[in-house]
């Protein structure tokens, strides 16, 4: 039975982490995120889960990464600052594929930047947040249902891919209070994905002797099955290696075992993207996160002034539905797109589609933009 | 691969695929029983060799100190060790101060 | 027989990367040997370490390892030890890995008295980038960032782990290893935060650039700036500054953290009140 209720954007976040089987929770307060955090320190020792606060950053995210390779679904929340100090632990989660899922609630930057105020330009940070080579799985919520759902699914891509997941919500979002209504819980549960293990021969358990993309099967911690973990280029047992064809595959294999399943067959069978009014469109306006709510309302307005207008709305921000994104590309003549950053997406946008005249409507103030700016922007087109 | 097993009926042996020829063995043994031979082989030129068996009191320093799982000494219990004399003291006294080459070997690594 | 050390050990990955005379094996074999004397089951065991060659330790003992990122090892053993109380969680460090880049996590690991056994194999320099200063270089040593001579003050790890809260503390040389297993084997069967200073050479990095070029030389350095504790009470204090004390310096019986978050469990799920000031004897 669907569930209703009346909370945020961070605290249904949470929520949905617990409702995923999340009994892990390490983290650093940081507005506009920390309500994720009291949250949890609330719901987790309900079912015996483990919370705890941390130092710093740094070891917010470490001690999670700490829990979730001992084998228990693990969380972290914090703002863009807060990424980027976790940004080295981000990386050995990606090279040592430890699954885990960073929720960030946006603010403005660059540095300490616009503490309260909200922003979107993170999404640049979530493709790319540390050095080296990876592709990471980033989810953008836009209402307080997805703050839920979204969360539900970024364990369960963090645990079918053994990589760290960003669910982005934005301070909008994220301090958004008003009736939500949830998912059916036992259907949640059902759908919960556990990580893969190995069940054979301890002496036969080789974690990272896997196949061209797909991720490694890494057992819990104290079973029996004793391996490494490394931040290091490592071979199929976990230890260190300098092997020029070894290191070349695992970095193929990282980048592949997200970008060349999304492109193929797609990450899960859940939403991608969502389409608002867009089987008549004649102007397609794209937005995500919060921001998308506004374009509703805009679109809402341009089609009571006679422009059929539509929305795209994409949901899995990395990586990107570029096929659905090149295909609007092609039947679109006039697409808008607005965000709180100075044009990051766009950027993604420009590169998928191969097109560059766009009309768009960035802000970087810490302030939402209102319907009536987009639909003032819209009507330039015509 | 480790060599944990008494080879023979001796008090102390060896692994030379895991001796780096540091010389700690030799600084801390008070009998005299080790000593460092040339060996061109090696990384440093030296190796461990074992030149005073009889002469080995079953303390256990040279094992615990080590840091390459290199040299084992026998269980008090397999093998009776000697006790400590004034010559192996002094012959340990002569190898320190041929910077712990054995004896036999002319000069310094 | 010889101790058994193959059960232990990763015995394909020996020999170790280690320079001729380090420490860092010593160490580890007393580690090996104070594990036997615990009986622990290396299926319950974990060792975290973090970089430096001191991060290498992880890779060579034959049990659930982890090799961590720069300084962070304590944050993610406790994210282990946490998840799994039950586990025996060791964490090797080194001075500039829990000392320098490190250091918050460490005062905090102490502080929460959470049961990590945290041994800080202490070689005043750092070696696996070839010779710069850390916290606990001496004044006045050379090293190739203080080519000059270095200037910057140490500290003592001892006292900062006593000043942070560890409820067990212990400094121990890798001169004597029969006495550092038996402190090993203390602070392992201690529940709490262990903490071990365990000082070690470094004839290769710290050695080439102050005069003692062979292990043995580094190891009479250690020596001579190492005494028992008994003794160094004894000594009046203008020699006490210039000489650290050994043994164990801290031993008291205080609520480890993952028992302490039983009550959080117990009060979250209505089978106790919630907690109060009144559930612990310090106040403030």
């Amino acid at each position: 039975m669907a569930r209703e209720v009346i909370s945020t954007g961070n605290e249904l976040s949470a929520l949905g982490a617990f409702d995923a089987g999340c009994m892990f929770f390490g983290g650093y307060p940081i507005t506009p995120s920390s309500e994720v955090m009291h949250e949890m320190s609330d719901l987790l020792p309900t079912v015996g889960g483990k919370f705890i606060q941390m130092e710093d950053e740094i070891a917010g995210i470490s001690v999670a990464l700490g829990a979730s390779m001992a084998g228990t679904k693990s969380m972290t929340a914090t703002s863009g600052p807060g990424i980027s100090l976790k940004a080295e632990q981000i990386g050995l989660a990606f090279i040592a594929e430890v699954p885990l899922v960073i929720v960030n609630v946006m603010r403005g930057g660059p540095s300490t930047g616009l503490p309260t105020r909200v922003s979107q330009a993170d999404i640049g940070q979530a493709q790319y947040p540390t050095h080296g080579d990876y592709a990471s799985i980033t989810l953008c919520a836009g209402s307080l249902e997805e703050c839920y759902t979204q969360t539900v699914r970024g364990f369960n891509l963090a645990e079918r891919y053994m990589t760290p997941v960003f669910v982005l919500l934005d301070e909008t979002v994220g301090h958004m209070h008003g009736k939500a209504v949830l998912p059916d819980l036992e259907e949640v549960k059902a759908k919960n994905v556990t990580r893969k293990r190995f069940d054979g021969k301890p002496e036969d358990y080789r974690p990272y002797d896997v196949p061209m993309n797909t991720p490694a099967v890494l057992n819990p911690m104290f079973e029996g099955y004793r391996f490494h973990f490394t931040g290091l280029h490592h071979g199929p047992t976990g230890f260190p290696t300098e092997d020029a064809a070894q290191c070349q595959f695992n970095i193929e294999r990282l980048v592949g075992k997200i970008d060349a399943v999304a492109a193929d067959v797609g990450l899960d069978d859940e939403a991608d993207y969502e389409e608002f009014m867009m089987e008549d469109a004649e102007v397609c306006l794209i937005a995500y996160g919060s921001i998308s709510r506004g374009a509703k309302e805009a679109v809402s307005k341009l089609r009571a002034d006679g422009i059929k207008a539509g929305l795209f709305r994409p949901i899995m921000i990395w990586p990107s539905p570029a096929k659905k994104l090149k295909e609007i590309g092609q039947k679109f003549d006039k697409i808008f797109v607005t965000e709180l950053n100075m044009g990051q997406y766009l950027k993604e946008i420009e590169r998928v589609t191969g097109r560059s005249n766009f009309t768009t409507l960035h802000k970087a103030n810490g302030r939402p933009i209102a319907p009536l700016e987009m639909v003032a922007k819209v009507k330039e087109m015509f | 691969m480790f060599k944990t097993t008494n080879p023979g009926n001796v008090p102390v042996w060896v692994n030379t695929d895991n001796c780096k020829a540091c010389d700690i063995c030799v600084s801390v043994c008070p009998s005299g029983v080790l000593g460092m031979r040339y060996e061109p082989t090696s990384t440093l030129g030296a190796m461990i060799s074992i030149n005073h068996p009889e002469s080995c009191i079953g303390c256990n320093e040279c094992e615990l100190t080590c840091p390459d799982f290199a040299i084992y000494v026998a269980d008090k219990a397999d093998y009776k060790f000697a006790k400590l004399t004034d010559e192996a003291k002094a012959r340990q006294a002569a190898i320190i101060a041929n910077k712990y080459m054995s004896l036999d070997q002319a000069g310094v690594k | 027989m010889a101790f058994n050390y193959d059960q232990y050990l990763r015995v394909d990955k020996m020999p170790t990367l280690w320079c001729w005379g380090c420490g860092d094996g010593v160490i580890l074999k007393s580690v090996i040997r104070a594990i036997d004397k615990m009986g622990w089951d290396m299926d319950k065991v974990c060792v975290v370490s973090g970089i430096g060659c001191s991060g290498r330790f992880s890779s060579y003992i034959n049990c659930n390892t982890v090799h961590t990122t720069h300084g962070r090892t304590i944050a993610y053993a406790t994210g282990i030890k946490l998840t799994r109380p039950d586990a025996h969680v060791i964490v090797v460090a080194g001075d500039g890995d829990g000392l320098a880049i490190g250091g918050n996590h460490t005062i905090h690991g102490c502080r929460r008295n959470i049961d990590l056994n945290f041994i800080l194999i202490n070689n005043f320099i750092y070696g696996l980038t070839n010779s710069q200063i850390s916290p606990t270089t001496p004044q006045g040593m050379w090293c190739v960032s203080a080519q000059n001579g270095n200037i910057d003050p140490t500290f003592d790890a001892c006292k900062l782990a006593i000043g942070a809260g560890a409820s067990f503390v212990a400094r121990e040389t890798m001169l004597d290893p029969k006495k550092l297993e038996k402190i090993l084997v203390k602070g392992f069967s201690h529940r709490g935060f262990s903490f071990f200073d365990i000082m070690s050479n470094c004839h290769i990095n710290l050695g080439r650039k102050n005069k003692m070029l062979s292990a043995m030389e580094n190891l009479a350095w250690i020596d001579s700036i190492t005494t028992p504790l008994k003794k160094w009470e004894a000594l009046p204090v203008e020699e006490q500054m210039n000489k650290f004390p050994t043994g164990v310096l801290r031993e008291v019986e205080q609520a480890e953290y993952c028992d302490m978050y039983e009550m959080v469990i117990a009060s979250a799920q209505g089978k106790r009140g919630k907690i109060t000031q009144d559930d612990f004897a310090k106040k403030i």
